[in-house]
């Protein structure tokens, strides 16, 4: 049985007809065609179809996507602007903190909430609150390195406003 | 401009692509009218299929085309049978099924739920039949039959692989004399056997396997997660009997591979599906299934060595069956290399090995990261510990007295060049500040206190390891008319970043900025052959191809410009994306005017690498790999006494890389290596009830590496060598001797010698308690 849900992905509402057992990830796949979030392990375990859910990470694979209804959806699309990558985002690319990048928007939105919570993360933070993400191919010291990269480029900013524009 | 991209740190081309969640996956691929693929599974681990009723399946609406036993067959034209070894795998199950998890039908339909109702319509009969998992209990006589009659052999392989009596489970036999093994245990002063084992295990690539198919006109294209698209070609080419041209591979970036992408996979059953319904059909895998799909190879390995007083090793004789599970896929070929690999980097005048590729009712086992080698070294280095303690040797010097050296000759009797196990065996000890009284035999009072749980230890181990020999990659670099080049290759990006490094070797080898360059996707229609990316061979191999189409593309600037500028070929050097003239710099033309002016569109070069050798099948003697990869690790761990858990405290992953590409990149596989290694050390186990059911198929019962779980920090190490221009594959070779060096490690710290991976906190919990025990039995 199909429902109409309104859905707000990445800053802009929608009408969608879902069925109702439609988990977020398929909804944001299959109708959005937004191909940044990926199912690793279909049970919530590895976070590669991490998004945020009003601002907290969420894995879209065990989430239903009528119950996101009404909900601010980010998925890793929703973060740059054109022609600008996030300041996130760039420390992975200037650490290349990754090697087949499956799980990399995962990390990147993860790590936006983790910045959101606690602008000056330690690494043992930073490795309890990215422990739900997984890494296969075992990039975790350039993605540590990329995130205390990240938080000062965040905190710089935040010192100056004016770059972020 | 920057000239020399070799050596330099990039970050790999298609980073912003990568972090922005665009890149291109397998898994991204869709085609107008689409039907989604699922696959029926055996729920038995070895049963007779009576009979396959798929009427209801077929009537349910929305249900494009249904896939089974009856497709294939004398009538269809289709023997639906495959296998790169050995024809013993069938498109979906003919007359049995061999292992829970055995594609039995399949079906095609507009949508998943559709697919998946149509599954639950199709009712199947089974015969249950008597079923063997372990490889030691397949060889036993009486041992159910997991294919009876044998099946029939590849013609390519009949050098590579012996052909074998009916009637057992042995899929295959390497064998390796060297010496005398009798007399060399005869004159060894000490003679040490020992069992050591690996469970399976799975590569667990974050992007399951994928493949689309579609017909147009007779024409098969594939999209699909292979790390072999020409493999993929000439199998599926000669499943339905089409020339190779048409059948086009085509392979988009990959979410890992760590050798699971190796032979046909998902390849056959979307293809026919495609076929049958006449429309394109797309079948992607649940983790679940990716867990029955390929797996590493359980192996158990007896190993015996003869050894002098003073430490020199003798004689060895290994005796291993690695369990290659229901279908031989690549196995023949893992227990060839694996056993091939048991003398180490050792010199041992005597030595004779006998490895198995057995038949049974698992999970089929194929390539994983290390192909053979891991279980191996995970035996010989753990036995090297357990020798030293009983000679009351320091393992490192002990190890060190018999490393192999520059003209030294390896167990397959080839001459070894270029051996670096000195300075790998000196910096992995200097890594953990490796001193005699380290070994727990050397240090009677072990000075640990006893009042807190935690015990520390330091362990290492070393590997050899061969790259897949003869093989063979080929290249075109083509010139545009603005001097930019594109690379034709069918080299597989799977993370490793192999599109930025060949680009960097592209880019120095033909004087231009790397950002001129640009790396295809493999497409077979359109880049040229390359056997596989595998075997760390891309670097190497396909950079040995780029590098020869370089030379040939310059050759034609030069021709095509010694005519433009009316000077001899000899006065013409080529320099920062220009043609000059040799002495007069003025006179110059840049690589893109000469393409325009050329008359030719454009120029391409071509350039093919390949590499000869081999094994005789009697004698295992002859030239096992074209150079050899040599890896060493040290670490420390830290094990709580009261709960059995070990925590890696360091890894120190040294290799030996010649000349490194991308120190970066490298760097990046080396960590990744040493963590993959981790997980097989400490938790990475597929774990079977009593009837073969797979029971920790999902990744909240099978765990990886997580970021809780890895050393504060690793410290990988590429050496490189001054005189060495040689690239050497890095990808794989640091993953082997992880397992033995953290059981070293958990020795020296608590005394606990474990020769059963994965290195649970429960075994080793048990070993303690069954230790204590004994200690108060003897008092």
């Amino acid at each position: 049985m199909k429902q109409i849900i309104k859905l707000k992905v990445n800053g802009v509402e929608e009408e969608k007809a879902v069925h109702t057992h439609q988990t977020l990830l398929e909804v944001l796949r299959g109708e959005h065609k937004l191909f940044g979030a990926r199912e690793g392990c279909g049970i919530g375990m590895c976070g590669a179809c991490t998004v945020l859910i009003d601002g907290k990470p969420m894995s879209s694979c065990i989430l239903l996507a009528a119950l996101a209804e009404g909900k601010e959806i980010v998925t890793i699309e929703g973060l740059s602007e054109p022609g600008k990558l996030h300041p996130i985002q760039q420390a992975f690319v200037d650490h290349n903190a990754f090697q087949c990048s499956y799980c990399t928007p995962g990390f990147i939105l993860s790590t936006k909430a983790l910045l959101a919570e606690n602008p000056s993360p330690t690494a043992e933070q930073i490795r309890h609150y990215l422990a739900g993400n997984l890494c296969r191919c075992g990039s975790y010291y350039k993605i540590q390195d990329a995130v205390l990269d990240a938080a000062a480029r965040l905190r710089a900013e935040g010192a100056n406003p004016t770059r972020t524009a | 401009m920057e000239m020399s991209a070799v050596g330099q740190s990039h970050s790999m081309l298609d980073a912003q692509e990568r972090v922005s969640g665009r890149i291109n996956y397998v898994l991204n691929v869709e085609q107008p009218g689409m039907l989604v693929g699922k696959i029926l599974r055996s729920p038995f681990p070895h049963a007779r299929i009576v009979a396959v009723d798929v009427e209801r399946a077929e009537r349910l609406a929305g249900v494009g085309a249904v896939l089974t036993r009856r497709d294939f067959g004398p009538t269809s034209g289709y023997s639906g049978r495959y296998g790169r070894i050995f024809r013993d795998q069938s498109v979906v199950a003919f007359d049995k099924v061999r292992f829970v998890g055995d594609p039995v039908a399949a079906v095609a339909a507009v949508n998943e739920d559709v697919a998946e109702e149509a599954l639950s319509l199709i009712s199947v009969d089974y015969e249950e039949l008597p079923a063997v998992f372990d490889e030691e209990e397949a060889l036993k006589p009486g041992a159910p039959l997991v294919h009876d009659p044998r099946p029939q052999q590849q013609p390519a392989f009949s050098k590579l692989i012996q052909d074998l009596p009916p009637g057992t489970n042995v899929c295959s036999h390497f064998k390796l004399r060297r010496g005398d093994i009798e007399s060399g245990f005869r004159e060894s002063d000490f003679v040490f056997e020992d069992i050591f084992r690996s469970p399976a295990a799975q590569h667990v690539p974050l992007e399951p396997h994928v493949t689309v198919a579609q017909f147009v006109q007779g024409k098969l294209t594939l999209w699909t997660s292979t790390q072999m698209p020409h493999a993929v070609r000439s199998q599926m080419a000669e499943l339905f009997n089409l020339p190779q041209s048409r059948v086009r591979v085509i392979v988009e970036t990959l979410g890992g591979g760590f050798g699971s992408k190796g032979s046909l996979r998902l390849e056959p059953i979307t293809a026919f599906l495609a076929l049958k319904s006449n429309r394109p059909v797309k079948i992607v895998l649940r983790r679940e299934e990716e867990f029955v799909t390929v797996c590493k190879h359980p192996a158990t390995i007896r190993i015996k060595t003869g050894v002098m007083k003073d430490g020199t090793l003798v004689a060895r004789q290994v005796t291993a069956n690695f369990n290659t599970g229901a279908y031989s896929d690549i196995g023949p070929v893992v227990a060839r290399n694996g056993g091939s690999a048991m003398s180490g980097p050792y010199k041992i005048p005597h030595v004779r090995i006998d490895s198995f590729a057995v038949w049974s009712n698992v999970v089929p086992a194929g390539a994983l990261r290390g192909f053979g080698v891991p279980q191996a070294v995970w035996a010989y280095e753990s036995q090297m510990d357990k020798i030293a303690e009983q000679l009351d040797l320091d393992p490192v010097e002990f190890r060190r007295k018999n490393l192999l050296h520059d003209g030294d000759l390896f167990a397959t009797g080839e001459k070894l060049a270029d051996m670096h196990f000195d300075e790998l065996l000196e910096r992995a000890a200097a890594s953990v500040n490796w001193s005699p009284s380290d070994a727990r035999w050397l240090n009677p009072d072990n000075s640990q206190s006893k009042q807190s749980p935690l015990r520390r230890g330091k362990g290492l181990a070393l590997v050899i390891k061969a790259t897949i020999t003869p093989s063979t990659s080929s290249a075109a670099v083509k010139i545009n008319e603005d001097g930019s080049l594109n690379v034709l290759t069918s080299s597989v990006e799977l993370g490793q970043g192999a599109k930025t490094v060949l680009a960097q070797i592209a880019a120095s080898a033909m004087q231009v900025p790397l950002a001129c360059v640009s790396v295809s996707d493999p497409d077979t229609d359109l880049t040229p052959y390359d056997q596989q990316t595998s075997s760390s061979r891309t670097t190497y191999s396909m950079g040995g191809a780029i590098s020869k189409a370089a030379i040939d593309l310059k050759r034609q600037l030069c021709e095509y410009a010694a005519e433009l500028l009316e000077v001899s070929l000899n006065d013409l050097i080529l320099e920062e994306g220009r043609v000059m003239v040799r002495g007069s710099p003025s006179r110059s033309i840049s690589y893109g005017e000469v393409a325009l002016r050329s008359n030719q569109g454009n120029l391409i070069g071509r350039g093919a690498f390949s590499t000869r050798g081999g094994l005789d099948l009697e004698t295992g003697q002859g030239i096992g790999s074209v150079h050899w990869h040599q890896g060493a690790i040290g670490c420390e761990v830290e094990v709580d006494v009261e709960t059995g858990k070990i925590k890696v405290l360091q890894l120190t992953p040294v290799v030996f890389a010649g000349r490194v590409v991308n120190p970066r990149l490298c760097e990046l596989q080396l960590d990744g290596c040493a963590i993959f290694g981790l997980g097989q050390a400490l938790f990475e186990e597929m774990t079977y009830d009593d009837h073969g059911q797979l029971v920790n198929a999902n990744l909240g019962d099978y765990n990886v590496p997580s970021f809780e779980d890895i050393p504060w920090k690793v410290n990988s190490c590429a050496l490189e060598h001054a005189e060495s221009e040689e690239l050497h594959g890095i990808g794989e070779t640091l993953l082997p001797p992880v397992m033995a060096a953290v059981g070293g490690a958990l020795y020296n710290a608590t005394g606990v010698r474990l020769c059963e991976l994965p290195l649970t906190a429960e075994k080793v919990l048990l070993a303690l308690r069954n230790g204590r025990l004994r200690d108060q039995d003897a008092h």
